[in-house]
């Protein structure tokens, strides 16, 4: 079943046409979103995540329809999200920012104590959890926000860049999270990271300015790396690369 | 900790709260300083300048750091909002009036509660166009040109943009920043403090 159904979607940033007639339909599992620079990753995450609106097309999150309040309120209870960039209150520690997260998801208060301690324990933060989070190091920083965004068992875990900053162990850690996560969750993935990609994501899908140029799986886009001349130091970098550079060939998109 | 406690920590109130305070002390000190019960003007850089400070202290706990994530809040953000600005606008008004008691139809009461209304209008507004760290700048501007602009204005149009240097039954003057504060209350609850990027 489809726990992202996205119709027709455009949304511009400033000027620019971000996402161009987008039609996405996710369910349970990890899916990766890759592409460059603008492609329009963030745009589609921060729509999913309902804290930007579309300028056009229709957005359904678990069966709800976003445009009204009562269908988003519900969305919201049950949707984990980190920003690229979020800020934190510099005076709390991690379980109260952890705990005032889940107090915007409206959880139960008397489930809110065992919840913070869980969603801290899964990042590794366990030992931590009464420092103040400006005290931590980027990468702890980075992990109390997957705590933050995993603290209400989400259904839709929406992450932009998770593994920025953290080291390669923690990386490995994370990605046992995220296959954890997606057994009974729809968990979408933005990075640059080709490899986390292939370790963790379940499939893969490939934006470049605004469409989508690529869909399938972690093996198949490796395979159209390992047929191709491409650029990259891996097969999945050189299906990335191949995948892009066919999309972008003269009269491709109409075919994709 | 509580989730409304957890949010009042999230929005500096308790700093608010102190500032307010020593604000409202302050004021109540320089009052005591003017001899103004021989001449009520007196009061005048005391009705301009106390409500600006309160307001500045208001315009500041209205910054969020986590901006991104508050807009995913299941509960609808304009009460709590709405909520925060006129209750800390009420206390600011009631905590800077002992400074200047007596006198009401010129330099009193009504013409500081007035000010602090309409100052806090002004940066209210400033917050949700330029951001809650500069929000005090608007309206501090705005104070300081009139008060070293309006002593020679005069008409009816001066009792409306000289507000914050007219007497407290001035109509003009109420109606101006009655609308400043409306205004500037109903633009914060419906969108919030402009983001200002990540904090903390």
């Amino acid at each position: 079943m489809s726990s992202i159904r996205v119709t027709g979607l455009r949304v511009r940033h400033r000027k620019t046409l971000a996402l161009d007639s987008l039609d996405l339909v996710l369910g349970t599992g990890v899916h990766g979103l890759l592409g460059p620079n603008g492609a329009g990753k963030t745009s589609l995450i921060r729509v999913l995540a309902t804290v930007a609106r579309p300028d056009a097309g229709r957005v359904e999150l678990l069966g709800q329809d976003t445009a009204g309040h009562r269908g988003l309120a519900g969305v919201r209870r049950r949707l984990g999200y980190l920003p690229q960039e979020f800020g934190y209150y510099p005076g709390f520690t991690v379980r109260e920012f952890v705990a005032y997260v889940a107090w915007l998801k409206e959880m139960p208060a008397a489930d809110v104590p065992a919840a913070v301690e869980r969603a801290v324990a899964r990042v590794g933060l366990a030992d931590r959890i009464d420092a103040k989070v400006r005290t931590l190091s980027g990468g702890m920083v980075r992990r109390v926000g997957i705590a933050q965004a995993v603290v209400n068992d989400p259904a839709v875990l929406l992450l932009d860049e998770p593994t920025a900053g953290l080291d390669p162990e923690q990386r490995v850690e994370f990605r046992e999270l995220l296959r954890a996560l997606g057994a009974s969750a729809t968990v979408v993935v933005s990075t640059h990271l080709v490899e986390d990609v292939a370790a963790a994501c379940t499939e893969v899908t490939l934006l470049d300015a605004g469409r989508i140029a690529y869909r399938g799986t972690p093996e198949a886009l490796t395979r159209l790396g390992e047929v191709s001349e491409g650029p990259g130091d891996h097969p999945i970098e050189r299906g990335y690369t191949a995948a892009l550079r066919a999309h972008r060939a003269p009269g491709a998109r109409e075919a994709v | 900790m509580t989730g409304p406690l957890l949010y009042a920590r999230s929005r500096a109130l308790p700093a608010t709260l102190a500032a307010l305070a020593g604000t409202a002390a302050f004021a109540l000190w320089a009052a005591g300083r003017l001899d103004a019960y021989l001449d009520p003007d007196r009061r005048v850089p005391i009705v301009a300048l106390a409500p600006l400070l309160a307001s500045a202290v208001i315009g500041a706990s209205l910054y969020s750091a986590s901006d991104e994530l508050d807009r995913t809040a299941v509960h609808r953000w304009w009460p709590r909002r709405l909520g925060q600005l006129t209750a800390l606008t009420a206390l600011a008004a009631l905590l800077v009036v002992p400074a200047v008691l007596g006198h009401a139809d010129t330099f009193g009461p009504p013409a500081v509660i007035r000010n602090t209304l309409g100052c806090t209008g002004v940066t209210a507004t400033a917050a949700v166009l330029l951001g809650a760290r500069l929000s005090w700048l608007p309206a501090f501007a705005y104070v300081t040109a009139v008060y070293l602009g309006s002593s020679a204005a005069r008409g009816r149009a001066a009792t409306v943009w000289a507000w914050p240097m007219q007497p407290g039954a001035q109509p003009g003057a109420w109606a101006a920043a009655l609308a400043a504060f409306t205004l500037g209350a109903a633009l914060y609850a419906a969108r919030g403090a402009r983001p200002e990027g990540v904090g903390g």
